[in-house]
């Protein structure tokens, strides 16, 4: 079985955080890149979660390869990671034009999946939490022609020594669901498929030195018209929440409790019985 | 019937469905007006029982609607196709969806399938001077926006977050919209995800509850949040939580709330040992009062809340409890 792994590589979502907080996030000239140097590029967080769901899936006795892909400017050091972490095979797709937009990141990873011999499962995250969008992995099932399935929290071969289908239990609003589909899909992980692993150190150590394999656009047969962007980024602000909150003191635990509830009733948010 | 706007609804009979369809229509009348495109209205499956009095008040020109036993059923295939073969006949310009979780699954699905471009997170959509739309989206879980300009000449598909726009009726008296049974053939779709085990549905749903008590790592354990549910049910609301907690296994993903988890808009949100990230306030920043306990002062929830206790939610919580006991008898 192959699995491919497509894996991004964002500003770390928590540190843009705590800058916004601090009213300090800063947009670049250009009015729409968030430049600031401080804060840390890492693997998505879903991305993470899908090459452990790949691991599983072979730790579960499936026999497979697995190949992490990455389309950004220099994705080496998440590669790097995906190595660590037991992938097979990393490969780096460099972005013909900065900034590629959903589109033309969508045609790069299928043009790489049906020309590197197909996929029997490609794991995506279930967006990625910068442009938290998640739409790339339906863009690219419906460009291979294959079933999406999406939110999954378990990703496991029906019968492993087999692996023609698989059951994934989504994550649903109203509790899980487990669906079964034939491969070859496209499924999206999500964080409720729990912590993915720590590589081990000897794995950091040979992952080290590891090159990922480069494939161009031109390699993958696509050009201009096929990579041209459709989604521009006019500009990016940060919005600005103007608090208004009253604090509430007292004595005691009891006396605050009380004076919420007091002035929560005051307001009629809650009824007096 | 040049380049409508087409707001698509599906499914959705509850309170919270029909003003979010409203928010769409009112979102979608506005780019109408603003471009020059009429107003219609796409019902996939059983339509909403108000159908006819929501379209009037949106001046919708136009309802279609599609009807077929495999809509109702709920599979996303036979959803994608009725929209790529309804896009196929009408060619809007613009296909407006409210986001929710069934709308996530297939709307970058009929994007892709008709050639458009698709933009989910939205917060609203422009006019630029070009004619070409700008779609105000937001990302960052909500800590920054960006304004998308969708390239003009294809189709654009768009996923309107819930609480983003205020639903506005037209005004003035509308003629009643057309009605009209859409033509589809969906012989050839065969479902390709086979459900085993469905969802199970049960109990009151978290975005309808009118008071929310949601903890927070906060907390410390399991066992804390206990405190939680015995207080949303000493309110009469339900228990709900940020996603390390259901990350964690405390608690059941239905209850998560946030950019990932529920939209919830109830009339009293209680937050325990949450900080305010805005991936958990996507969830909950509609809600009319928010009130926040948190031993840090400057902990981001205290920005959008009402009301803020500075404080140790372990000692708080069991006198909160006693209160709200206390204002049930008394
Ligand atoms: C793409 C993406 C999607 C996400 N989706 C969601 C989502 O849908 N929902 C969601 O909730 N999160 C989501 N997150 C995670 C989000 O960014 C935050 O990490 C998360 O909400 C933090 O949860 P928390 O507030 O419980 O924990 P923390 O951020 O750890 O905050 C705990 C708070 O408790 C306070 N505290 C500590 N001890 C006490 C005490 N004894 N009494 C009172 N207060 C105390 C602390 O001061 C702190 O403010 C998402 C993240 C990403 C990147
Ligand atoms: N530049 C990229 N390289 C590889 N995979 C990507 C890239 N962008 C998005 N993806 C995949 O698509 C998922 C959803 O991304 P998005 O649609 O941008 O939210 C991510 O979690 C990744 O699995």
């Amino acid at each position: 079985m192959r699995i491919v792994v497509c894996v991004k590589e964002v500003l770390d979502p928590d540190a843009v955080g705590a800058y916004a907080l601090a009213g300090s996030l800063v947009i670049g000239d250009d009015g729409k890149t968030l430049t600031q140097t401080t804060i840390p590029t890492l693997m998505n967080a879903y991305d993470e979660q899908a090459i452990e769901a790949a691991l599983r899936i072979r730790e579960a006795g499936v026999e497979c390869t697995i190949t992490v892909v990455s389309i950004g400017e220099d994705a080496t050091t998440i590669l790097r990671h995906a190595v660590a972490l037991g992938a097979d095979t990393v490969v780096a797709i460099p972005p013909p034009a900065p900034d590629p937009d959903c589109h033309a990141v969508s045609a790069l990873l299928s043009a790489y999946v049906r020309s590197s011999g197909g996929a029997d499962l490609v794991l995506c995250g279930r967006q990625a939490s910068d442009d938290d969008q998640g739409v790339v992995p339906a863009f690219v099932a419906e460009s291979l022609g294959v079933p999406l399935v999406d939110i999954a929290r378990s990703v496991t071969a029906e019968d492993t020594s087999d692996p023609q289908s698989l059951r994934v239990t989504r994550v649903t609003p109203d509790g899980d669901e487990i669906v079964r589909v034939a491969c070859p899909a496209v499924v999206t992980v999500s964080s409720e498929l729990g912590e993915p692993r720590y590589p081990t150190m000897p794995m950091r150590m040979s992952a080290r030195r590891v090159e990922p394999e480069v494939v161009t656009a031109d390699e993958l047969g696509l050009s201009g018209a096929d990579l041209e962007i459709r989604v521009g980024t006019v500009r990016q602000t940060v919005p600005t929440v103007k608090g208004d909150c009253e604090f509430i003191t007292g004595d005691t635990p009891a006396d605050i409790a009380d004076r919420l509830v007091a002035r929560l009733v005051e307001d009629r948010v809650l009824q007096q019985k | 019937m040049t380049e409508p706007v087409v707001v698509c609804t599906f499914g959705g009979t509850s309170q919270a469905g029909q003003d979010e369809t409203e928010a769409a229509l009112t979102l979608g009348r506005r780019v109408g007006e603003a471009r020059g495109g009429e107003l219609r209205w796409l019902v996939l499956g059983s339509a909403p029982v108000e159908l006819d009095a929501i379209a009037r008040r949106h001046a919708v020109v136009a309802v279609d609607h599609a009807e077929d036993a495999k809509l109702d059923t709920a599979g996303p295939d036979a959803r994608v196709e009725a929209v790529a073969q309804y896009a196929a006949e009408t060619q809007p310009r613009l296909l407006i969806f409210n986001q929710d979780f069934d709308s996530r699954r297939i709307a970058p699905r009929i994007a892709a399938r008709i050639g458009a471009t698709a933009v989910m997170n939205g917060l609203g959509i422009d006019v630029a001077e070009t004619g070409g739309l700008h779609v105000i989206s937001a990302a960052y879980g909500g800590d920054t926006n960006v304004v998308y300009a969708p390239d003009p000449s294809r189709p654009c598909v768009v996923a309107l977050m819930a609480n983003a726009v205020v639903a506005e009726p037209a005004g003035g008296s509308a003629a009643p919209p057309e009605t009209r049974s859409v033509a589809l053939d969906l012989s050839a779709v065969e479902e390709r995800i086979e459900v085993l085990e469905p969802a199970r549905t049960e109990g009151p749903r978290l975005e309808d509850a009118e008071i929310v008590v949601a903890g927070g790592r906060g907390l410390g354990s399991p066992e804390n949040f206990k405190l939680v549910e015995t207080l949303a049910e000493a309110l009469g609301g339900m228990a709900a939580a940020s996603r390390p907690l259901v990350d964690e296994g405390w608690i059941d993903s239905s209850r998560q709330v946030g950019l990932t988890g529920k939209i919830t808009r109830p009339a009293l949100y209680l937050a325990v040992g949450v900080s305010g990230a805005t991936q958990h306030m996507a969830g909950c920043a509609a809600a009319k009062t928010i009130v926040a306990v948190n031993t840090d002062a400057d902990a981001a929830i205290f920005r959008h809340a009402r009301y803020g206790i500075v404080g140790d939610c372990l000692e708080i919580l069991p006198e909160l409890i006693r209160a709200a006991a206390q204002m049930g008898a008394g």
